[in-house]
């Protein structure tokens, strides 16, 4: 489409400069830095070796590495699963129920999506403390998985509320004439209706759960053991203090390739599912 | 003040003919009206008089001056838009300074034109004002004063009176009227409704499909329309279309459709459709045997009942001819 | 309509959950208040006073730098047409998901190299750069939303891009702009990892690693350590309560438009 006399066009390059150039810097060319590190046998001192796609190997040979993807997917079930779980319960009742005082109850559920995450750790950890569950080989891991749940189900509730508001009143009365009672109205109404927010819930708490970092390393620092370690606490252990950088960043571009094809996957699946 | 033109004007989006092959010349100080229905061209052409749309064939000129590559702003014309777009954070004095002030006028001078304009359109006492506190009556009031304050060589006008209620659309169009002969600027008016353009226009052109299908005074797009289209759009009711001999089109307004009676054209015999009482007049509509739908317009209240039979006929005067291809025969 | 025991279970739910949110932070206030001068302690000896001013400098240049550039760059991608806008806007979507876990070995190992290690610029840059991202994202679809007869009108009244964009559309920005720099602080002042590899200097510490080093050297004073964590978490909490609106709305359209 030509563009019409006058209209800003090449100036257009000139507004999008600085932010760009900022972008590039320090996300774009930091990314590429990382899979080329990741090709290396690197302490960061002396020079590298060149290892190709070793590093990558090790990802899936080296039991560190399988155990710290594979705490990842059992923090899933705390960090994603079970906040959606807990989300829909909320905002299926609050819905349903006449419930005065909506905002209030948002602004207090949302609180721990604001709090910094190492205050949750510390303050986790002071709880955890009489129980002594961050100590325990097998209940280290759920116990930091629970934290994650307590972090997240505000924000799945705060989703999940603002796409049952956008439901027709309509629909839930033809329900309700129908004879539909509340767990009824929940599957034949509402859980259709919030696919869309579903799948946002999905993509925010599954990046969160790969992403963790802070919580491990405030809460347990891995331990006991390896019974917490996770792939980001790995990049920083490896690059900072075992002298594996090449490793480290390996770790870290698949942890970024990982989140790319499950966020677009997530949205595949719930536009075809959209689409039926 | 100067005259406008299109010359052999085509605008392309995508694969799609928006305007096609316009030639049109807006004289000095009249008021033009461009009007047809949505998808007609009319918007477009005026865009891209405006300079906010690229030209993709053909020469646009402002002043005798070919204005195909000149930016908006150095065409020397205003616009005023059909929500208005006042600036929402500016006051009502603001908002018709800011053109100015965007030139480098003087400070006394931009003052001094503003308070003109007020005085002329009767916003005095709006200056201070922000465009949410104002009526939309108001609103558009002050979209033209700031179109006006810039003294421009052509004023488009963008479907300005389509966002107010009846009453008030047509209290504007009398101001506007009255504005233009004041001013003498050379305005040119778009809308789809064609009884604006008959009330407003000193010289309408009716658009179609992209094409320009007719130019002229109301009464002469009103009395001899130059083809189907152009008959059967202008003027309300409709004109009523029946097929004549050798496959040709007659159209005859509901002026000219009356009860038979001797002296008129047929008799047309058929079924009562529909009844519309007026007050003033009745429209009843006819579903011919032949097959064709006739308005017939009766004076005062007429007694009919819908299936009744009835016979018609037509002013032979009144009978307007086109051929197969929609022009007059 | 629904019946009456519906009615009280929802509420009992909604409740156990909203209280289960409050409890620790209930927790953590008991036991900070629990030793009376535990804050001041807290500030002076366990210098959250300085690592409070880190953070406030560091949140304070990254909302700053990055809102103005997105303001920019949102505009140019909102309301004008050029070549490669397309593709440029999908290099920018693939960045906003790159995590910092990814680029943070290149960035401190670069960053090294250049001497920047242990100063704020290795803070603000790189959380410039993301912040940038989103917030040129955020803009965009504010200036999509404006209507396109306001730009005309500007144009036609002779206003330059600039113009338009602060005098005309700037003034109707303010609820959006305000909601990205709400939530770009908070995601600044959090940030806890970054601060971790960048910085060990404890003069430039941010908040949060401050209180990573307090809980590290301090393993039995509770009520001071509550009090470290309280006095990190406060400025968002305030923050957030004022304008939780903004927090809330932000967060919800951001992530339903990525």
């Amino acid at each position: 489409m030509t563009r019409s006399p006058g209209e800003p066009r090449r100036v257009a390059y000139l507004y999008l400069l600085p932010g760009f150039a900022l972008f590039a810097t320090f996300v774009l060319a930091p990314l590429m830095h990382a899979a080329w590190l990741s090709l290396f046998q690197w302490d960061g001192i002396t020079p590298g070796t060149w290892v190709g796609l070793d590093n990558y190997k090790a990802v899936v040979s080296e039991a560190d590495l399988r155990r710290a993807f594979g705490h990842s997917a059992v923090l899933l079930a705390f960090y994603a699963a079970l906040p959606i779980a807990i989300g829909l319960l909320l905002a299926g009742a609050a819905s349903r129920a006449r419930i005065r005082g909506l905002t209030a109850l948002r602004t207090v559920l949302f609180l721990p999506q604001v709090i910094a995450l190492a205050v949750v750790a510390v303050t986790w950890r002071l709880i955890y403390q009489p129980t002594g569950w961050l100590g325990n080989f097998d209940l280290a891991l759920p116990a930091v998985g629970l934290v994650g749940t307590w972090v997240a189900y505000g924000l799945t509730f705060v989703l999940f509320m603002a796409g049952v508001q956008k439901v027709p009143q309509s629909l839930y009365d033809a329900a309700r004439v129908d004879g539909a009672g509340a767990l009824r109205e929940f599957f034949a109404v509402t859980l259709p209706a919030l696919r869309g927010e579903i799948a946002v819930a999905l993509t925010l708490t599954t990046i969160a759960a790969l992403r963790n970092f802070d919580l491990v390393y405030l809460t347990t620092s891995g331990g006991p053991g390896d019974a917490t370690t996770v792939p980001a606490f790995e990049v920083y252990q490896r690059a900072f203090r075992g002298g594996e950088v090449g490793g480290a960043a390996a770790i870290g571009v698949c942890l970024a390739a990982v989140i790319f094809v499950l966020t677009v996957g997530i949205n595949r699946v719930a536009d075809r599912a959209a689409r039926t | 003040m100067a005259q406008a033109s299109f010359e052999g004007v085509v605008k392309r989006f995508g694969a799609v003919e928006a305007v096609r092959d316009l030639t049109l010349e807006v004289r000095d100080g009249e008021l033009m009206v461009l009007v047809g229905p949505s998808g007609s061209g009319k918007t477009t052409a005026l865009r891209m008089l405006a300079g906010l749309e690229a030209v993709d064939a053909g020469r646009i000129e402002i002043g005798s001056r070919v204005v195909n590559d000149v930016s908006p702003r150095d065409r020397d014309v205003a616009m005023v838009f059909q929500d208005y777009a006042l600036y929402p954070q500016m006051t009502v004095r603001d908002n018709m300074a800011f053109g100015l002030r965007r030139r480098g006028l003087e400070r006394a001078e931009v003052d001094r034109r503003v308070a003109e304009t007020c005085r002329t359109l009767g916003l005095d006492e709006l200056l201070d004002r922000r465009p949410r506190q104002l009526s939309g009556g108001q609103q558009q009031r002050v979209a033209l004063g700031r179109a006006l304050v810039r003294r421009p060589q052509v004023l488009l006008m963008d479907e300005p009176l389509s966002n107010l209620d009846a009453q008030l659309r047509v209290q504007a169009r009398g101001e506007i009227k009255r504005l233009q002969s004041e001013v003498g600027t050379t305005m040119v008016y778009v809308t789809h409704d064609q009884l604006e353009a008959l009330t407003l226009g000193e010289r309408i052109a009716v658009m179609n499909d992209g094409r320009l299908e007719q130019v002229g005074t109301p009464e002469e797009l009103y009395e001899r329309p130059a083809n189907v289209f152009v008959g059967g759009f202008i003027g309300s009711p409709a004109m009523s279309f029946l097929p004549g001999d050798d496959g040709a089109v007659v159209g005859v307004r509901p002026e000219h459709v009356r009860p038979w009676a001797e002296g008129l054209v047929g008799p047309l015999a058929g079924r009562v459709a529909f009844v519309e009482a007026l007050g003033r007049e009745t429209l009843v509509g006819v579903d011919t045997d032949a097959g064709a739908r006739l308005v017939a317009a009766v004076e005062g209240r007429a007694d009919y009942t819908v299936g009744e039979p009835i016979r018609v006929g037509l002013v032979a005067e009144g009978m307007r001819r086109f051929g197969a291809d929609g022009r007059p025969a | 309509m629904i019946d009456r025991r519906e009615q009280v279970l929802a509420h009992v739910v909604l409740g156990l959950f909203a209280l289960i949110a409050l409890a620790p932070v209930a927790k953590i206030v008991v036991t900070a208040l629990g030793e009376p001068g535990s804050f001041s302690t807290a500030w002076s000896d366990g210098h959250f006073g300085t690592y409070l001013r880190s953070s406030v400098l560091v949140a304070v240049a990254v909302v700053a730098i990055s809102s103005v550039l997105s303001i920019l760059a949102g505009y140019a991608f909102g309301l004008m047409r050029f070549r490669g806008d397309q593709l440029l806007f999908y290099v920018l979507l693939l960045g906003l998901m790159v995590p910092l876990e990814a680029t943070i070995v290149p960035l401190y190992y670069d960053l090294r190299d250049l001497g920047l290690t242990d100063t704020y610029w290795a803070l603000i840059l790189p959380q410039a750069g993301v912040s940038v991202a989103f917030g040129t994202f955020w803009m965009r679809a504010f200036f999509r939303s404006v209507p396109r007869s306001l730009v005309e009108a500007a144009r036609l009244d002779g206003a330059s891009s600039w113009s338009t964009l602060w005098r005309v559309i700037f003034p109707l920005a303010r609820p959006a702009v305000l909601t990205m720099v709400v939530l770009v602080f908070m995601w600044t002042w959090n940030e806890f990892l970054l601060a971790l590899v960048m910085v060990s200097d404890e003069g430039l510490r941010t908040a949060p690693l401050g209180l990573a080093f307090f809980q590290g050297r301090n393993t039995t004073d509770e009520a001071l350590l509550a009090a470290g964590a309280l006095i990190v978490a406060t400025p968002v909490v305030l923050v957030y309560l004022f304008l939780q609106r903004h927090f809330i709305r932000g967060m919800l359209s951001g992530a339903v438009k990525a």
